[in-house]
């Protein structure tokens, strides 16, 4: 079991990492709290990651094989490459970390399953545009209905809060559901555990880093979309929700991170305005080009190291 | 079913039509007052009408920092809470002014002098009549009822009427052989009921944008 520390540490920094994008909104702009916020997002990440984790574990553990050795070095790569990109301001994604690390080791073994890498890469690149399209079709659609409603502005305020309550919890579960496979997948893949232990313990160390040290992230990187109208966030939340939920379906562990900047994108496409500027867009390039070759590299170098034996003289 | 989960956004909504029938009081005592002032210039009615007119203005201003307090507690969300709250701040202006008139007549003394009663009374029936329209466009944006457009092309016209009359009033004020001291007293008092229908235009232009920010 001391092999799944390494794992259950990348699920807790993810959850602590990516509330934020869940209900960071909501939080920071006060129109949820903390606490009931980060409970809610708990259970539905611990749901999601039962009832529809299997999907993307079954794709991550596919694009190569490994030992229980390789699974622990894989994650403890893709670990340190988290740590590592944040700690150098870095754009980071934690699923992009998860598949370098296991590119590395796949390298390592020579064998590796490049029709699932190629349904992994371009599931990335569609994340940011997919979220994107789906926000301005969402946004149109429910604008239509909204903007008819026969409802005076306590019941509009009722009707938004409603709303992002139940998105908050279908990101939730979204996100349970499409990242448990970025931290437990390698055990499976190893034989270590089987999948639905592994969805279990993944969705748990999700939700214990979203209980445990999410309010600060969440704080400081939900401020940065609380320029939003209200109903605005509110279909940035749900389209997130759905681009995840959407890669869930297909097997393919996606950034959320990137998705709710697809999302806030799509809003500044309909309102004609500049939401994300090109830095930002420069910023999700270089995660896509460095994250993966961060993680391949680093676990390649603990991957040859472990294989050094110590010959006395 | 779901209104206990949303308790302070219903009392919210509670003071807000609590204010709204307050601030209809303080215009109706107002207006009482002043009439009675200009018939007869000295007179029980008026101290009476000034001294409720005083306690609803108190109620009102306790109804607002209930308010407060309730959106202080996190009631509505924050784009909804700014909207009503710079609503209400902008209207609770209209009954200080209208309170203010009354003090300036029943502490410094004045006497409405015959000439001016006519235009006086022309000039507090359209502000009252502004007053009235405004809490009418507040109480239909608040209900998300149509019209709020047609009421706001109203008050507008009523504030230029209240600006000519004003003019009017000052111009013959300092054309007349009163004494110069009263003239400025008048002058402010004068001024002072026509900032009553200034400010119903705008409490009613920022109804309207209120109006227009909540389609999506």
């Amino acid at each position: 079991m001391l092999a799944l520390l390494g794992g259950i540490f990348l699920g807790w920094s993810l959850g602590a990492n990516d509330a934020s994008n869940i209900v960071g909104t909501a939080v920071s702009s006060k129109m949820m709290r903390f606490w009931p916020a980060a409970i809610l997002a708990a259970i539905f990440v611990v749901i999601g990651a039962v009832i529809s984790g299997q999907a993307g574990i079954e794709t991550l553990k596919g694009l190569t094989r490994l030992t229980i050795d390789q699974a622990v070095i894989s994650s403890v790569a893709a670990a340190l490459t988290v740590t590592l990109m944040t700690v150098m301001a870095l754009p980071v994604s934690t699923s992009q970390s998860v598949v370098g690390a296991i590119i590395g080791i796949g390298i390592m073994n020579n064998q590796l399953n490049f029709l699932g890498l190629g349904k992994v890469a371009l599931c990335w690149v569609g994340t940011p545009f997919g979220a994107a399209v789906i926000t301005v079709i969402l946004y149109r659609i429910l604008a239509f209905f909204y903007n008819r409603l026969p409802i005076t502005l306590f019941s509009a305020d009722r009707f938004l809060r409603a709303g992002l309550i139940f998105s908050a919890s279908y990101g939730a579960y979204a996100l349970g559901a499409n990242n448990v496979a970025n931290v437990t997948a390698v055990f499976v893949g190893a034989g270590m555990i089987n999948v639905q232990a592994a969805a279990l313990i993944g969705g748990a160390s999700i939700a214990l880093g979203i209980l445990t040290f999410s309010r600060q992230v969440m704080e400081t990187v939900g401020k940065k979309l609380v320029a939003l109208d209200p109903f605005s966030a509110l279909v940035v939340s749900l389209s997130m929700a759905m681009t995840i939920h959407l890669y869930t379906l297909v097997g393919v562990p996606v950034s959320s991170s990137q998705a709710v900047i697809g999302g806030v994108l799509g809003i500044g496409i309909i309102k004609g305005i500049n939401t994300v500027d090109m830095n930002t867009l420069k910023r999700i390039f270089l995660a896509w080009l460095f994250t993966p070759v961060v993680a391949c590299s680093i676990a390649l170098a603990i991957g040859y190291a472990s294989r050094l034996r110590y010959i006395p003289l | 079913m779901f209104r206990f989960f949303f308790k302070k956004d219903n009392r919210v909504e509670e003071l807000i039509f609590d204010y709204l029938e307050t601030f209809q009081l303080i215009q109706e005592n107002f207006s009482n007052a002043l009439v009675s002032c200009i018939k007869r210039q000295r007179c029980e009615k008026f101290d009476f009408l000034m001294e409720q007119t005083h306690k609803c203005e108190s109620r009102a201003d306790d109804i607002m920092d209930e308010v407060n307090n309730l959106m202080f507690g996190k009631a509505l969300i924050p784009d909804f809470r700014g909207d009503i709250m710079n609503l209400l701040i902008s209207l609770d202006k209209i009954p200080h002014f209208l309170e203010r008139a009354l003090f300036m007549i029943r502490y410094q003394g004045l006497v409405i002098p015959e000439a001016f009663a006519q235009d006086l009374q022309e000039l507090i029936r359209i502000s009252i009549e502004s007053c009235d329209l405004v809490s009418k466009q507040v109480t239909l944006f608040l209900k998300n009822k149509a019209g709020t457009r047609a009421l706001m092309s109203t008050i507008d016209t009523n504030e230029s009427h209240c600006d000519h009359i004003e003019r009017r009033i000052i111009s013959n004020l300092f054309k007349s052989d009163l004494d110069p001291f009263f003239k400025l007293q008048f002058k402010e008092l004068v001024i002072n009921i026509g900032d009553i229908s200034d400010q119903a235009d705008r409490v009613s232009k920022l109804v309207n944008i209120l109006t227009l920010k909540r389609r999506v």
